[in-house]
């Protein structure tokens, strides 16, 4: 592993823990953006450009504006004092973290050198990859022509939930 | 193998040293032009009394810039203050790297691609850094605790987050045209001609370079969609509490980003390095003069493409100053009114057009 990616780690690992205890919400929401960037980080410096892009774009460019945006629109900053932690919920949560967490890194642990997911592996190595053009085209192929259906199904998720929100919102300002 | 890696290392080295030096380099230049250029337009002298024509103007300001007294709010949130314009300098800058400024220069046997990070991702990673432009203006405004601040960040936000759908629209035109993301097959898309025209990306999609063109001055806060600042009504809106060298590197920032935007537009809509028509009799010219071998042709031809892109982008950046004193500020219902009801639909059924006549042609 290069050291830039230990780096990567590192930071993003003091930012996710200072997003947690931050007292104010617009540091925590800045945090989580700083964890994201990191992120799209090591996602390019392990060469998928396109997974690191598409974070940057989705992720850092759009959803975060959003919860900024929000923050600064609703002044969170004046209400601190409700972002107290609740000892109870807060110990459940770190309980319940530390678990999936545990579970995550046993999972990792235990099946990761076992020689089944060599066998499982699929069509696509790195050189038939950078053979076919790149990891994007190959992505938009698959997005486009086989998995098109799934596609446009989700798409027709996200717009069932806009329309949602709308009613939702609407039913509260009538 | 060893030497290799050091070339690879210094080449890289050099080519971000030449983009960094050569945007940083202009900002200087691109003040005292919009300075004496608004003079011009406005039949007034303008700068003119430190150094020729008034040339050394910004190093003068650059001087007062650095010496001024650092000043922060007493009320402002100081490292979030501090962090702002960081942000709003590096966001352009990293943009800046996957835009390439030529094709490939041979150096000691090796090629030379001119372009700073070659990605498979290409234009999209400049949308993310274009995206992440948001920030700079959220936090200044948010942190300064100016109400005049907080306007500003707010229209600013808005104004940025709304063009961007219609630049994404306009932008994904084009990548159906290109079928790539790839900005050097994006240029040798565009070498060859359209009856008498070049093939531009402009001349084969006229509705989306538009709308790109319009939404770039929204996202770079230019007049006539500078409701960010809007000096006239808020002051001077996110960076009203920002003194000294800390302005300045706001200022810079929109300079970085001006240039960010000429470079992408000319890549994606004006054949990018491709040279100019004229250029290539030109370089046979001087080639032959010189005789000069494959390597020195294909150097030669290297430079011209720098030249043919950075006149590109000159053109641009004169178009941002010709029209900034030429129309006056929109209101901001105006402006959103523009966004969302004639450039989104627009940008939407020129894309729909765009597609049908890219399958049309290509079947």
């Amino acid at each position: 592993m290069s050291p830039v990616i230990i780096i990567l780690c590192l930071i993003s690992a003091c930012l996710a823990f200072t997003m947690l205890f931050a007292k104010s919400p617009i540091t925590s929401a800045l945090c989580l953006l700083g964890v994201l960037i990191m992120t799209a980080g090591i996602y390019g410096m392990i060469g998928e450009h396109m997974i690191a892009t598409i974070q940057l774009v989705v992720y850092a460019g759009a959803i975060m504006v959003l919860f900024i945006f929000s923050i600064m629109l609703l002044n969170l900053g004046e209400s601190e004092n409700e972002f107290k932690d609740k000892p109870g919920i807060f110990v459940l949560g770190i309980i319940l973290g530390l678990s999936v967490f545990g579970l995550l890194a046993y999972a990792i642990v235990h099946y990761f050198n076992q020689p089944t997911i060599a066998k499982k592996m699929g069509q696509f190595t790195p050189e038939l990859i950078s053979q076919l053009g790149g990891n994007s085209k190959v992505l938009s192929h698959a997005l486009f022509s086989q998995f098109y259906v799934s596609f446009e199904v989700i798409s027709l998720a996200l717009l069932v939930a806009v329309v949602g929100a709308v009613v939702l919102a609407k039913r509260k300002i009538d | 193998m060893e030497n290799t890696l050091i070339f690879d290392l210094s080449m890289m080295m050099a080519k971000i040293l030449v983009i960094l030096a050569g945007t940083l380099g202009v900002v200087p230049i691109m003040v005292w032009f919009e300075r004496r250029g608004a003079a011009w337009m406005q039949r007034r002298v303008g700068p003119n009394r430190v150094g020729p024509f008034g040339l050394l103007q910004p190093l003068a300001d650059v001087v007062k810039f650095i010496f001024k007294e650092t000043f922060i709010p007493k009320n402002a949130n100081r490292f979030y203050y501090l962090m702002a314009p960081i942000i709003a300098l590096i966001a352009p800058l990293c943009a800046l790297a996957v835009i390439p400024f030529g094709s490939k220069a041979i150096i000691n046997g090796h090629e030379v691609i001119l372009q700073v990070a070659q990605m498979d991702t290409g234009v999209i990673f400049i949308l993310a850094f274009a995206g992440l432009e948001v920030y700079p203006v959220i936090l200044a405004g948010w942190a300064s605790r100016n109400k005049y601040s907080v306007l500003g960040a707010l229209r600013g936000s808005s104004q940025i987050v709304s063009y961007e759908i219609s630049m994404g629209l306009a932008l994904l035109s084009m990548l159906v045209v290109y079928g790539s993301f790839n900005p050097h097959e994006m240029v040798s898309w565009q070498q060859g001609t359209l009856g008498f025209l070049p093939r531009w990306g402009a001349f084969v999609n006229p509705v989306g370079a538009l709308i790109f063109w319009i939404a770039i001055f929204a996202e770079t806060n230019r007049l006539p969609f500078d409701l960010a600042e809007g000096e006239s009504e808020i002051v001077a809106g996110y960076h009203l509490e920002y003194g000294g060298m800390k302005f300045a590197a706001f200022f810079m920032a929109e300079y970085v980003a001006m240039i960010m935007a000429s470079g992408l537009l000319a890549t994606l809509f004006f054949g990018g390095y491709g040279i100019l028509p004229g250029m290539s009799t030109l370089i046979q010219a001087i080639g032959s003069h010189f005789a000069f071998g494959e390597v020195g042709f294909q150097n030669l031809k290297a430079a011209f493409e720098f030249i043919s892109f950075a006149t590109k982008v000159a053109f641009f950046m004169f178009m941002f100053v010709w029209i900034r004193w030429t129309l006056p500020r929109f209101r901001f219902d105006q402006l959103m009114d523009l966004g969302w009801k004639i450039l989104f639909p627009i940008s939407l059924i020129n894309l729909v057009v765009v597609t049908l006549g890219v399958y049309y042609f290509n079947s």
